[in-house]
């Protein structure tokens, strides 16, 4: 009995001095290396893009070790304060473009407006990613790639219900959504245009639509603008639209359940949302999905789609900041952006722009206030809440924005 | 009632006897004095050494303005009780307080009466049964609690899931599209459903172990005396495993009042807004939005909420371990 | 007899019950990992698939670093484990036996250890890990961890010491053995079944521990199974769900392992008949 307990404890210690010395050899701190910090999406969407731009900077740089370190986007923020607070931030770090500001108002980045042009195409960076990185009139990001919103839609349900033509209005689009509910009435649960009813950057484009704005800032302060009459105008044409075309949930946010489940169980005739959605429609009807941009209340023009995309900063803790910048710009070089636009994404360059309906979107787009706090708001959730009470009927439209409005005026002017 | 005298005399005996042996052998207690101290040191040093700093740091932080800024800058500004004061006068805060006892009440409770009823039932099974049902506790035990929110969260699927198929197949009513996430109360019953689930396998088969250490003899010695089931149970098992449902129900009420995942994941970062949160959501938020001084001094208010409700109880416990000490 | 048959067979049906209700979860888990593509997200539920396959496995293994993470996790947690079980327990006996001045100040640390909300700690900590150069080492996540799994074992162990029944202590004394002697030797296997629910119990929750392992650890080769697994939910795009709950599978199968090891130790003198219902 004591000698069964004596050989557990010695393998208890023997780990242990394993575990300490599998440990001890990485703690050296390794001269010429540098650390990045990627989103998940890069290891499995382009990992042979992150890979040429490594190689590249080593040539560049011979002698240097480049330690590409993966994150996920629901904790990668913790991760950074800690490394922060800590003192081992890393050199290059991917950012969401909503999630520059809180940082860069901080001064958490590194100034690199003197070294812009080091950057391929930084003349024409798109303006949506742009703004999002810059902060008193100084560059502190350099973007990444983007994403838009289209929408994916099934070719065969369009033509059985007679839309001979897609839509380039929104009413166009409102009248064949009645006649898609119409000829597929029988089939249960299905929406011509399935949307969720709390994706508030779909709900945002109408307002934008129709010339309104979420906040604008007056004399310093920000003033929140969904209670003005073009904000409402827009928020009442998206209502209609859901009532009309959408079975979604009135609460649920656009991840659950992710509208190409919906799409590919033959429940939905279009959705909206990325343009990679077309990689998950289903076996059953890769062949008749097709995409097209969501018009504007306006005919012929397309509706401010919300740019959504990454930019990358360095850290100004970091202490290869002429290295980083060198790995950036080798990542973000022409030629690796015309890589990221083959994989569907939107490169980060106007000149860049191809015709694909995913770029076609991005040409009119919205971004949402470049404010300290803007991120608060999102975390508050505000926005969901008010979409998901002027759908449920609990407020008017005009009673939800105001309240809406009012929020995120307190919200932005914190300190 | 006839048993229930000589079991009552049987223990009053053995401690009256425990008692004056001890007396006896008080003598060679007292050069065992630094034995205690001895043992308790290897705990009280890891724990020191570990949480030593953060704990003072904690509190040091809970008196500064500390946003992303002064992280950066590795340098608060100190605001003496402000963020108490902004935190008291939080009008949330209070409405989340009182939401999550009554969550903690319900969770605490639902964990330890279902699990001990499982621990009892372990026992009353055939032997296929017990392994059955002990496996099936392991596989519901070893789930990540990261995966076991997913189903959760995929079962329970507005468009899909599965809960709502079976309900409306058993004919419980029309469950098509039936949205669990519309309300708080809903979504946080849902939580509940997660938690106790996840917990029935560490307070059934701790209660179980415990039940072993019921001696036979006692048990068969009470049944001699034609003392009905529940009475035994009542006379001879209570008293053994109550300090081990009480120790259950103390952890239960520490971890679930400042439970955190699950309600998270859950429910959805999304969809956490005031009127659904709870203590470990809001003190996340703080974190979330980088204030880290009310986060601070939130963890404080936590801890020293907890402390108090924990007070009488703690005492309770330790008097019990006084009266076999 | 016959009434107390019936009554088991009562009992057995109220298990069997219980079991499908309790295990459907973790069924529905492993079963969705054998799944077909078009069944796993289908509308109506498929409950055993007809065509089974082990492409989400395959996929699942694919994505680097597994082993070695399976690995880490494996010396984490038995390590963790381990010093845990034997610092507890030798407090417990501390709480459980004797009475010294400052006791109760170490139960209230004890209890007051486990109060401590985690997120307000996760950075203090790192800073701390940070200057005696332990992140990113697993050596720092064990000390983490030990921290973790310390209170509540000492807390939950002494219940089982103190349920010890009087009279099997005291006959150990009378032999002439030292107090503590006489402890270790009598009390250690009468606690073996509380030990193990314990050491089951802190085994599971190191395992499973996510947020300080994402934050300590950078490197793949250094990460747990859980920092691992994240990996299948952190992009923005869609999620694979099938890998997802292939990795799942894979990553509980330890924890069987080690519960299948040290089960026998478990109150199966209940078998005994110790306990009659």
């Amino acid at each position: 009995m004591r000698s069964r307990v004596l050989v557990a404890a010695l393998a208890v210690v023997a780990l242990g001095v394993v575990a300490a010395t599998a440990s001890a050899s990485g703690q050296r701190a390794q001269a010429n290396k540098l650390t990045v910090w990627l989103q998940v999406d890069a290891q499995s969407g382009w990992p042979d893009v992150v890979a040429a731009a490594t190689s590249a900077f080593q040539k560049q740089h011979p002698g240097w070790t480049v330690d590409v370190q993966y994150q996920n986007w629901g904790d990668h923020l913790q991760k950074f304060d800690a490394t922060l607070a800590g003192g081992n931030s890393p050199d290059v770090i991917e950012m969401g473009n909503t999630e520059m500001a809180k940082y860069m108002f901080a001064g958490a980045f590194a100034n690199l407006t003197a070294d812009k042009s080091k950057f391929d195409n930084s003349g024409n960076w798109l303006a949506g990613l742009q703004k999002s990185a810059m902060y008193q009139g100084k560059v502190f990001g350099v973007p990444y790639y983007a994403g838009s919103r289209v929408v994916t839609y099934r070719t065969d349900m369009f033509k059985s219900a007679g839309i001979a033509k897609l839509p380039t209005s929104l009413a166009q689009f409102q009248a064949d959504a009645k006649k898609l509910a119409a000829k597929y009435r029988k089939v249960k649960g299905f929406s011509p245009l399935y949307f969720a009813g709390e994706d508030w950057y779909f709900a945002m484009s109408f307002v934008f639509d129709y010339g309104g704005t979420i906040a604008r800032t007056h004399a310093g302060k920000w003033v929140g603008a969904l209670d003005s009459p073009k904000a409402i105008a827009g928020l009442t044409a998206w209502k209609n639209l859901f009532l009309a075309s959408s079975k979604a949930s009135k609460t649920t946010d656009e991840n659950t359940p992710a509208p190409y489940d919906v799409y590919s169980q033959g429940r939905a005739s279009a959705i909206i949302g990325p343009g990679w959605f077309s990689c998950c429609t289903g076996a059953k009807y890769k062949g008749v999905t097709a995409q097209f941009v969501m018009p504007s209340h306006t005919a012929g023009k397309a509706i401010p789609g919300f740019l959504g995309g990454s930019d990358l900063a360095v850290p100004v803790t970091s202490s290869n900041k002429a290295m980083a910048e060198d790995w950036i710009a080798a990542f973000t070089s022409t030629e690796n952006e015309k890589a990221l636009e083959a994989k569907g994404n939107i490169p980060n360059a106007t000149n860049l722009l191809g015709t694909s309906v995913n770029e076609r979107a991005a040409a009119r787009s919205w971004f949402v206030p470049v404010a300290k706090h803007w991120v608060d708001v999102e975390n508050g959730n505000i926005l969901r809440n008010m979409l998901g009470q002027i759908l449920t009927g609990h407020l008017t439209v005009k009673q939800a924005a105001q309240s809406a409005s009012d929020n995120i005026t307190s919200v932005l002017n914190q300190p | 009632m006839s048993g229930r005298l000589p079991t009552a005399l049987g223990i009053a005996a053995e401690t009256a006897t425990g008692r004056s042996r001890r007396r006896r052998l008080g003598a060679r207690r007292l050069g065992a004095g630094a034995v205690p101290y001895l043992l308790i040191l290897p705990v009280v040093g890891v724990m020191g050494a570990i949480l030593g700093y953060p704990m003072v740091n904690l509190f040091r932080i809970s008196l500064q303005r500390y946003g992303l800024f002064e992280l950066i800058q590795r340098h608060g500004v100190d605001v003496g009780l402000a963020n108490f004061r902004s935190v008291l006068h939080d009008a949330v805060f209070w409405h989340t307080l009182l939401r999550t006892v009554v969550f903690t009440v319900a969770n605490v409770g639902l964990t330890v009466v279902l699990g001990t009823l499982l621990a009892l039932l372990l026992v009353r099974v055939s032997a296929w049964v017990r392994i059955l049902l002990t496996a099936g506790l392991v596989l519901v035990w070893s789930m990540p609690q990261v995966v076991a929110v997913q189903v959760w969260k995929w079962m329970t699927n507005f468009q899909n899931g599965v809960l709502n198929y079976v309900l409306t197949e058993l004919h419980v009513g029309d469950f098509f599209q039936h949205d669990w996430y519309a309300s708080p109360f809903s979504q946080l019953s849902l939580v509940t459903a997660l938690i106790v689930w996840e917990g029935l396998p560490f307070v059934a088969i701790t209660v179980y172990a415990a039940l072993s250490q019921v001696p036979k003899e006692l048990v068969e010695a009470a049944e001699i005396d034609g003392a009905p089931g529940w009475k035994v149970f009542r006379d001879v098992t209570v008293p053994i495993i109550t300090p081990v449902l009480l120790i259950l129900t103390s952890l239960s009420i520490l971890w679930d009042f400042g439970v955190f995942t699950q309600p998270y994941l859950l429910i959805g970062q999304p969809h956490v807004t005031p009127s659904n949160y709870l203590m470990g959501i809001y003190l996340f938020q703080q974190y979330y939005t980088a204030d880290f001084g009310r986060g601070a001094a939130i963890s404080v208010l936590m801890l020293v909420m907890v402390a108090a409700m924990s007070v009488v109880y703690v005492r309770r416990m330790v008097r019990i371990g006084e009266v076999d000490a | 007899m016959s009434s107390r048959v019936l009554r088991r067979n009562l009992w057995n049906t109220v298990g069997v019950i219980l079991f499908v209700v309790m295990v459907f979860p973790v069924f529905w888990m492993i079963s969705t990992a054998f799944k077909p593509e078009d069944q796993v997200n289908s509308f109506t539920p498929t409950w055993f698939s007809t065509r089974p396959t082990l492409q989400h496995f395959r996929d699942a293994l694919a994505k680097p670093f597994f082993w070695q993470d399976v690995k880490n996790s494996v010396i984490v947690v038995l390590v963790t484990v381990g010093i845990a079980m034997v610092l507890a327990f030798l407090a417990a006996v501390a709480l459980a036996k004797y009475r010294f001045s400052g006791r109760k100040i170490f139960i209230v640390l004890v209890i007051g250890v486990q109060m401590l909300p985690g997120a307000g700690l996760i950075i203090p900590l790192y800073v701390m890990l940070a200057r005696w150069h332990q992140v990113n080492t697993l050596t720092g996540l064990i000390l983490v961890y030990l921290t973790g799994a310390l209170p509540f074992s000492v807390w939950t162990l002494r219940g089982f010491v103190l349920g010890i029944p009087k009279d099997l202590e005291e006959a150990a004394m009378v032999d002439g053995s030292t107090r503590l002697g006489a402890f270790v030797k009598i009390l250690l296997p009468l606690v073996a079944p509380g030990l193990v629910a314990t050491s089951i119990f802190a085994f599971i929750t190191s395992w499973n521990e996510y947020i300080f392992a994402r934050i300590l650890l950078n490197d793949g080769a250094k990460q747990t199974i859980t920092v691992w697994l994240s990996y299948f939910l952190g992009t923005s795009r869609n999620t694979d769900w099938g890998a997802l709950m292939a990795a799942s599978t894979l990553t509980a199968i330890p924890v069987v392992v080690f519960f299948l090891l040290v089960q026998r130790k478990i109150a199966f003198g209940l078998t005994a008949g110790a306990v009659r219902g």
